[in-house]
């Protein structure tokens, strides 16, 4: 993985890097990607599920209720007016 | 008594050992009939929560984790919140943005990780339990540097709803304690379904029949690349299993190998998703500068906050899930796991236990770990990894010392749901084995 990619990567997931903290994962990202390699000779299975055990469908109905107080919720969330205080969208 | 003099030390000993990130001011146990603390990771409503995180510092959950509701349901009092690995990143507790717990048997090395706050409380208080939380070997490493048990029941076994997610295909609680009989007691407490997490109510019953361990089945792979003392002790307590009537064969996995960059593959990708909701809203940190537009408000935060561990992880879990990279890498991982899984069950099929030692060597001094290259402390988990890939249960127990008096484990894998053969050998090993405690509070 470049330098280029590196700070591609991070933009997506909103993460500026300095100067020091580029060189670093540049270097292990890539020695971590070498080493998953090994993943290219491991041998290959029908489908596969996104669980290590099977979960059937268990979901509750789907009945609305209300178990915490939503001021509850808010207590210790920056707020205005019972809204969570956010930055400007534009 | 004990009870009351353990609250009444809770200072002084946190002090000393740092295990604790909050703990509780009360010394009064009241009608408590057991003292309990847990990792950072899993809300409290009445302790401030951060998963050892400073983006976290200032969260107090509205909510009890349903493991924690259960203790307390149960007669425990929650003592503290134990400091671990931020997010759980980590293999020696030391990747933390707070307080970085000591090893009781010497304050220079690590407790392991990520649970290490939990296994580091499990040895020292008297009569104490801890719950951990093991994505890729988080209770068994700690607990087998700390000379104590621990058990990571199978994936689902325990309801995650109020952990904050590391991997959520991965995320399993457990418990730590320096006394066998108290892993089946307690994952009795903590187990069965809720409808809060719905994993959680895919599993069978929690057997308790009398089931016994009657044969282990040592993988080759399991016994390489340990230190001298690690192997020694190892093959010592083989020998006393086989005294104990355990039927004992090497058999051969050659799936291990691969178990490890899938999982670093599945945890890192699932982590940098989770890891998304931390922007300086909602929880923790919020204070920042508004005028910021929107892109630069949340990067501000996750950059100032996100220690380098939690950094590097999110960057390459972002990558492998990126377009041009998911099918090379996170679609080929969980092919990986099902091979893993595949070749436990046919082991399994013949054993009621793979075996092989925790870890492949005793807990590091803090200066040695600062000197390892990221990559060498991923491999570091390369004995623990493959259970939690797979999902089965797992457990170390105490099996000896090096020559400078620090703990091994070895680590019994059961498969899916059969937690009862991994509770019957660690209450037939207690019996024999000389547990050396460091020195103990109560």
């Amino acid at each position: 993985m470049d330098r280029e990619t590196v700070e591609r990567v991070a933009r997506a997931a909103h993460i500026k890097l300095t100067e020091a903290e580029l060189e670093e994962y540049s270097k292990d990202l890539n020695d971590i990607l070498s080493y998953f390699e090994l993943l290219d000779e491991a041998p290959d299975c029908e489908g596969f599920g996104v669980n290590p055990i099977e979960v059937a469908d268990v979901l509750r109905e789907d009945e609305p209720r209300m178990e915490l107080d939503p001021d509850v919720l808010l207590k210790d969330m920056d707020t205005y007016e019972r809204y969570v205080r956010g930055p400007r969208l534009s | 008594m004990t009870m009351k003099s353990i609250l009444s030390k809770l200072k002084e000993t946190n002090a000393k050992y740092s295990m604790f990130h909050a703990m509780t001011g009360d010394d009064d146990p009241g009608d408590s009939k057991f003292l309990f603390s847990a990792k950072d990771n899993l809300t409290s409503c009445d302790m401030e929560t951060c998963s050892g995180s400073r983006i976290l510092i200032g969260y107090r959950p509205a909510f009890d984790a349903t493991s924690i509701a259960r203790m307390r349901s149960a007669g425990g009092k929650l003592i503290g919140k134990c400091n671990m690995d931020e997010f759980g990143f980590g293999t020696f507790s030391s990747n933390s943005g707070l307080e970085i717990p000591r090893n009781p048997y010497d304050l220079e090395r690590a407790c392991g990780g990520s649970s290490g706050g939990s296994a580091c409380a499990a040895a020292v208080f008297e009569d104490h339990v801890s719950l951990g939380v093991s994505t890729g070997g988080s209770i068994c490493c700690p607990a087998s540097f700390c000379g104590v048990y621990g058990i990571a029941p199978t994936y689902g076994r325990v309801s995650r709803y109020g952990l904050i997610d590391y991997g959520n295909s991965l995320d399993k609680i457990g418990v730590i304690s320096a006394k066998a009989g108290d892993l089946r007691k307690y994952i009795h407490v903590i187990s069965g379904k809720d409808e809060k997490d719905p994993t959680s109510c895919a599993q069978p019953e929690l057997k308790d029949e009398g089931r016994k361990l009657k044969s282990v089945a040592i993988p080759k792979e399991g016994v390489e690349g340990l230190s001298k003392d690690v192997e020694k002790a190892f093959e010592e307590s083989v020998e006393a299993l086989k005294g104990m009537g355990v039927d004992v064969e090497r058999v051969e996995m050659p799936s291990l190998k691969y178990a490890m960059p899938a999982y670093y593959v599945l945890a890192t990708s699932e982590a940098s998703t989770n890891l998304a909701r931390y922007v300086g809203m909602r929880y923790g940190q919020q204070k920042g500068d508004l005028s910021l537009k929107f892109d630069d408000y949340f990067s501000s935060f996750r950059s100032e906050y996100f220690g380098s561990e939690a950094k590097r992880r999110i960057l390459l879990g972002t990558y492998t899930r990126m377009a041009g990279f998911r099918d090379r890498y996170y679609a080929k991982a969980l092919k990986v796991r099902q091979v893993v899984i595949k070749d436990y069950k046919r082991v399994l099929a013949d054993h009621d236990a793979v075996l092989a030692p925790t870890m492949p060597f005793t807990a590091p001094r803090f200066d040695d770990i600062s000197r390892m290259s990221a990559l060498d402390a991923y491999k570091a988990d390369y004995l623990t990894i493959p259970a939690n890939i797979a999902g089965t249960p797992h457990m170390s127990v105490p099996c000896g010392y090096d020559g400078n008096g620090m703990p091994i484990g070895m680590q019994f894998v059961a498969d899916h749901w059969n937690e009862e053969v991994l509770f019957d050998i660690a209450e037939r090993w207690e019996k024999g084995f000389e547990m050396r405690r460091p020195e103990v509070v109560g």
